[in-house]
């Protein structure tokens, strides 16, 4: 039977009554104790003994209370509930200190993409030539031959050690040489242009059964075993044959050199440290079967077999070459040679395994394949990396516990409420790690935006790898971590303010507890001022390579790159082009002061003298022409330059001021002479018995041609044939004119060539590229810094304004000038920044000096860059803090007493 | 009368195969039901079911439906799709600790 509206309204009363109050639970109950009294009813039960009945089975007031809180309790077992409590707190805290929010995740979002994508340069550095699938067992051999005055680390070795130590060793798998011998001009066929190619090298045909380059088409272990035969990348393949039909085709090399496609190869990763387009077969080079050890030209690899011990197997080399190299070296210089002398000399010479992973960053030696990497630039942006994300995760902590005072009366209300102290740390770490996700999201698009500019600067190709997983849960990982760094100081702090003292007011306010604020402020600072001095020492010292008296002058200089792509035609090119009234001078040789000029080591003594250890010097031996001295702007300090009016010439030298010291010719250097081999034997060492002499007719001033990292080497001026290079030092306003003049002259006399020509100051500021990187890039990270450490400041002080209003307030209106206040506020950072600088100026430095110690001619940096670093980190600190101070200091007094 | 001790671990269970097998139920109706299934041998008490009933839901095991009947508000409930997938498991593992039970105390269910 159906109860009436006043049964059902007077069951919902009772019930209210009873305590059952709970939304969505009461109705139910109400439901649940109709439907049981209409049942007991329908036996015929009146309605008031039947109600009564069934509460009896809820067990009256009590068991119904009961079953309310169960109830409750299930519903909120979850922590869930209590986190999701924290988060509305957290979004509502931090939305109510929006600025404080905003400085907080801008200033750490900018760190962390800072890191982000130094970390993504480091890892790309790290990553360099491990792609080989036997890069574990791959070794270079390293020279290093020092005799006299000589000392040279070579990254190559001589044609038949590779073979020599395969034959000697069974733990020495295989070997592969790569003989460089400079750029070629390549082309299809007679009658296509040609393209210079500076990718291309020769090689064994081992090369593919060591470095696992994937061959796409063609045969890997056959492709270069025959003279004439080259093998070629991907693209050089799209490059020059479109059509696809490219085994079996042939390229013309130089305009007279006729060589086979046998393979086609994958393009070689961009973390090598070599990167070739073309492979030309070794097997065609005379160069490359001669037996002779002394001479070093061939970078040499070796596969070891899997577990080989390079250590052990390298202590097994001098006892074994000795028996090939010392006979060879006996032959040259006569006399009672051994190697067991040579070396109780004191002399070196030996090879040495280095591993392949270690090339790029560990490698800066003589004949390299290409510009390696360094690792200590690797470390220095390592401390960058951590230097800034330090700095921004100080400003995190600062901020936080400078607005601790604001809270400290929520901590007092909070714990005198029943909360226990790992309730408000809980709630202090999720404000700081909601804050540190929000800025790694942030921090990932800064990244994302900036890495196209780091990019250029730092001639990388990196990118976000933002379909990797890992890359994701690393973020995650990182920004909770993060987080709970930041948050856990200022959450520990805030947490033990004791609520008796914070409600009454008393706890120690603002900035004058906050001792660990200031020196966290201070080492932002440090940090700051540091690298401002780090960036003004690298840029001057770079400033100072460029300018330095280097012993020419380089600036208007034309240099025609490739020239022996005229052929005969050279010499009729640089007379044409020399008629022209804006050329002063022109001169050929392929021998220029710059990185990419030839180079040519050979070994001259006194004329008289016994060649050995001792008298041996190791001369640069440049060719060049009448003009050289003359259009590089060099100085002959002593003697003449050449002149065709002396026939002898031709057997003459010109010194530079190095090698009369290593040849012992200061006193009177004109008229002495030099000695060395003519000719050679067949096998590649020199002939003994083939003397030529040259007289040394001038001395040139020192003039720098490697990077001002180095001394200077001796070298010698002869007079020879030298195609590399054309060089025309011009007189013009417009740059542009000399070019199209030139352009025309070349395309007349060498239809179908490359015009290819650069300036030499360019490419003497090319020497100094990686400087001048590091120089840009501690730029920006050092200005970054600063900008991060001041917005952190800009927040603090505007927070210690906020703080004083009533202090402000009471001191204006007692006769305050602004200017007095605004000094007031300013004091105390003041005098932080100043012991920053106190601490940063040492460490700087001491910083500098290390760094300096790699170069031979450096830059004096006096007290002043120091005292300017540090004025200018004042000053961008000053002008942030007076923003906020001149804005509190002008306030009108009446607003801020009036309140309360 | 089984006792209530016994029938603590099995509510949930009870729960989900009745929703399981009937659709949407409300409390009084799955105590009906209950009382009629064991023949009166077991009585879901309120206080028991409320709670449990409860926090499935705030589990996510089950949802609601209100219904106004007159003054009365009915609140039905029904399996959600998780609590659907897990009715299968809890019964064959309430089966295999019968079984267990019956090997530990070594006697035999008819």
């Amino acid at each position: 039977m159906q109860l009436t509206a006043d049964h059902i309204d007077y069951i919902i009363k009772d019930v209210h009554y009873r305590g059952i109050i709970v939304d969505g639970l009461k109705d139910e109950i109400i439901d649940h104790i109709c439907s049981s009294v209409e049942t007991e009813m329908q036996s015929g039960k009146r309605f008031i003994d039947a109600y009564h009945h069934v509460l009896k089975s809820f067990g009256h007031t009590g068991g119904l209370r009961e079953l309310q809180t169960q109830t409750l309790q299930f519903e909120n077992q979850k922590t869930k509930i209590m986190l999701k409590n924290y988060l509305l707190i957290a979004i509502r805290s931090l939305t109510k200190h929006r600025f404080y929010s905003f400085i907080n995740v801008i200033g750490l979002a900018t760190g962390i993409a800072a890191c982000l994508i130094i970390v993504l340069f480091i890892q790309h550095e790290l990553s360099y030539d491990r792609h080989f699938e036997n890069a574990e067992n791959i070794y270079r051999l390293n020279g290093e031959i020092k005799f006299g005055g000589n000392h040279y680390k070579l990254a190559v070795a001589s044609a038949p050690l590779g073979s020599t130590l395969v034959q000697g060793f069974p733990e020495v798998e295989s070997a592969v040489r790569f003989r460089s011998r400079g750029s070629y001009l390549v082309k299809r066929n007679e009658t296509s242009d040609n393209i210079k190619e500076n990718d291309i090298i020769w090689t064994d045909s081992t090369f593919f059964k060591i470095f696992s380059i994937p061959v796409l088409s063609g045969n890997a272990s056959t492709a270069l075993a025959e003279p004439n035969t080259i093998a070629i990348s991907q693209s050089a393949a799209k490059k020059y044959f479109p059509d696809g039909n490219v085994l079996g085709q042939s390229l013309i090399l130089d305009n007279r050199w006729n060589v086979k496609v046998t393979a086609v190869f994958e393009d070689m990763p961009r973390a090598s440290h070599f990167h070739f387009d073309f492979l030309i077969a070794l097997a065609g080079l005379s160069e490359a079967q001669q037996t002779n050890f002394m001479s070093n030209n061939f970078q040499t690899y070796v596969l070891l077999k899997p577990g080989a011990d390079p250590k052990e197997l390298q202590k097994k080399f001098p006892g074994y070459l000795d028996k090939f190299m010392g006979p060879q070296a006996a032959a040259v210089l006569g006399g009672d040679f051994s190697m067991e002398k040579f070396r109780a000399g004191g002399n070196i010479w030996e090879y040495t395994l280095m591993p392949l992973t270690d090339i790029h960053l560990h490698s800066d030696l003589t004949a390299e394949l290409g510009p390696n990497g360094d690792i200590t630039y690797v470390y220095l942006f390592s401390a960058i990396a951590l230097f800034i994300l330090g700095i921004a995760c100080i400003n995190f902590m600062n901020l936080s516990t400078a607005r601790s005072a604001n809270r400290a009366k929520e901590v007092g209300v909070r714990k005198v409420m029943g909360s226990l102290r790992s309730h408000l740390v809980r709630q202090f770490l999720l404000e700081s790690i909601l804050l540190s996700v929000a800025s790694f999201i942030v921090a990932v698009g800064l990244a994302w935006m900036a890495l196209p500019v780091f990019n250029s600067l730092s001639q990388k190709d990196l990118t976000l790898p933002l379909n990797n997983p890992l890359f994701y849960s690393i973020l995650a990982g990182a920004s909770v971590f993060i987080g709970v760094l930041a948050g856990l100081y200022p959450s520990f702090f805030l947490s033990a303010f004791k609520p008796v003292n914070v409600l009454k007011g008393n706890v120690a306010l603002g900035m004058r507890s906050g001792w660990i604020r200031s020196s966290l402020v201070v080492f932002q600072f440090v940090i700051s001022i540091f690298l401002v001095i780090a960036t003004i020492t690298v840029n001057r010292q770079l400033n100072y390579i460029q300018n330095k008296k280097i012993g020419f002058q380089k600036d208007q200089v034309l240099v025609v790159n490739d020239a022996y792509a005229l052929g005969d035609n050279i010499q009729a090119f640089k007379n044409e082009v020399v008629k022209n009234n804006f050329i002063k001078s022109g001169s050929i040789s392929g021998f220029i002061p710059v990185t990419g000029g030839w180079r040519n080591d050979n070994t001259f003594w006194p004329e008289g003298k016994e060649p050995n250890e001792e008298t041996m010097v190791g001369l640069q031996n440049w060719s060049v022409d009448y003009d050289y001295v003359k259009t590089m702007g060099m100085k002959i300090t002593d003697g003449r330059d050449f002149s065709d009016d002396f026939p002898s010439d031709s057997s003459a030298v010109i010194l530079n001021q190095a090698a009369l010291k290593f040849f012992h010719f200061e006193k009177d250097p004109l008229g002495q002479k030099i000695s060395t081999f003519n000719d050679s034997n067949p096998d590649g060492s020199p002939d003994r018995n083939s003397l030529r002499s040259w007289t040394v007719i001038g001395v040139v001033e020192d003039f720098h041609f490697e990077s001002l990292k180095q001394n200077i080497s001796p070298l010698g001026l002869f007079l020879d044939n030298s195609t590399g290079t054309v060089i025309f030092r011009f007189e013009a306003a417009n740059s542009q004119d000399v070019i199209s003049a030139v352009e025309k002259t070349w395309k007349n006399l060498a239809p179908g060539q490359p015009f290819q020509y650069s300036f030499l100051d360019e490419d003497f500021a090319r020497m100094y590229s990686t400087e001048q990187r590091l120089g840009k890039t501690f730029a920006v990270f050092a200005s970054l810094a600063i900008i991060i450490a001041c917005l952190g400041l800009f927040a603090l002080t505007s927070f210690t304004a906020e703080q004083r209003t009533k202090e402000i307030g009471i001191r204006k209106v007692l006769g305050a000038s602004v200017s007095s206040i605004v000094v007031l506020l300013s004091k105390e950072f003041g005098k932080l920044i100043l012991i920053a600088f106190v601490l940063a100026a040492p460490i700087a430095w001491y910083a500098i000096n290390w760094w300096l110690k790699g170069y031979t001619y450096k830059v004096e940096i006096g007290i002043l860059v120091y005292a300017v670093a540090g004025l200018f980190a004042f000053a961008i600190a000053w002008i942030t803090m007076s923003y906020q101070s001149i804005r509190a200091a002008r306030n009108n007094p009446v607003t801020s007493l009036r309140s309360e | 009368m089984h006792s209530t001790e016994l029938l603590k671990g099995t509510l949930q269970t009870i729960i989900l195969k009745i929703l399981a097998d009937h659709g949407k139920m409300y409390g009084y109706e799955i105590t009906q039901r209950v009382k009629e299934l064991s023949a009166g041998t077991i009585l879901l008490t309120e206080g028991a079911l409320y709670p449990t009933l409860h926090k499935m839901e705030a589990e996510g095991l089950l949802r609601t439906e209100t219904e106004a009947i007159g003054k009365r508000i009915r609140k039905y409930y029904s399996l959600t799709p998780v609590g659907k997938n897990i009715v299968e498991d809890k019964v064959s593992e309430f089966i295999a600790f019968i079984k267990t039970m019956s090997t530990v105390l070594n006697v035999a269910i008819a």
